[in-house]
């Protein structure tokens, strides 16, 4: 019974998806060299640029609520959420991050993204629940 | 017994039965529609990212190999990859391609109706995929689930894994 109530604590206090993503998130900060902030993740998320290639906003493909499944803007192909809230393999590993903010944000900002951009965005992610 | 009511006259009759029936079972089957995949899951991960995993076998080799060299503007996107995994994938896509060494019946007449000198990059513009496809209603690739017909998972859930056999259909309203 006790070990029950240890378990059902630990549960509570540490839901099976924090642990990779604040790796993720600590190493996006360490790299930005300030602290991440989630409201200027979720503008950069939300926002609409005219510079990029193709798509116009992050939105294009994940959607606007990134607990839900997004569509890709031109092939339609169901996209899983983003948050990990939702989709729990999300920012849980480092090189797949960096994968796809180097080949989505040249298509929507029209350049790289840095390491400010990375750490708020991830920081937005992480912090929907 | 009637004339001509022989064992060997029956013998020959069964064979040719036996043969034609053979003959008509070896052909495709749309109900049961499987090509082969790469087994590495690089290609689900990076092809697989943006759009359906196409079946290497629904395009020929040469296509292939002018679509990995143009990844730099993939039908308007970057998607360039490292070396070693763009050499990877191109190897399995050669492979497995539409008229590869070891294309079954299916994939090669998908090869044989694309154009001696042509490298057609989009499959659904091939005659094979419109031929295929012709009972569609246009209604169906505009809905939203759908979207259009690059989208091959929205309606054969196992593309991803080369089956896209008729029993296996499902179109989502």
């Amino acid at each position: 019974m006790k070990g029950f109530v240890l378990l059902l604590a630990l549960c509570a206090a540490a839901p099976g998806y924090a642990a990779p993503q604040q790796d993720v998130l600590v190493a996006l900060t360490v790299e930005a060299g300030g602290a991440a902030s989630p409201t200027r993740g979720e503008k950069l998320f939300r926002g609409k640029f005219s510079a990029g290639k193709s798509a116009e906003s992050c939105t294009a493909c994940h959607g606007d609520d990134p607990k839900v499944p997004g569509q890709h803007f031109k092939t339609h192909k169901s996209i899983d959420p983003i948050a990990p809230a939702a989709q729990h393999d999300r920012f849980a590993d480092a090189a797949k991050v960096e994968k796809w903010f180097k080949r989505n944000c040249p298509e929507v900002l029209g350049r790289a993204c840095n390491a400010q951009e990375k750490a708020d965005f991830a920081a937005y992610m992480i912090s929907v629940k | 017994m009637p004339d001509g009511l022989t064992w060997k006259n029956l013998a020959i009759l069964a064979t040719a039965l036996g043969l034609a029936g053979m003959w008509i079972g070896n052909a495709p089957a749309d109900d049961e529609a499987v090509f082969p995949m790469p087994r590495d899951k690089t290609y689900l991960a990076e092809c697989g990212g943006c759009h359906t995993a196409y079946a290497p076998g629904l395009l020929p080799a040469r296509s292939w190999r002018r679509m990995l060299a143009e990844l730099g503007n993939h039908f308007g996107e970057d998607a360039s990859l490292q070396e070693p995994v763009r050499l990877a994938l191109l190897k399995d896509l050669e492979d497995m391609a539409a008229d590869g060494a070891f294309a079954d019946l299916r994939m090669r007449r998908v090869a044989a109706s694309v154009p001696a000198g042509a490298t057609p990059q989009r499959i659904t513009d091939g005659s094979s995929f419109r031929y295929i496809h012709d009972e569609v209603p246009k209604s169906f690739w505009q809905r939203k689930a759908i979207g259009g017909p690059a989208n091959c998972i929205a309606c054969h859930p196992r593309a991803n894994e080369g089956r896209y056999g008729e029993r296996e259909i499902r179109i989502p309203q």
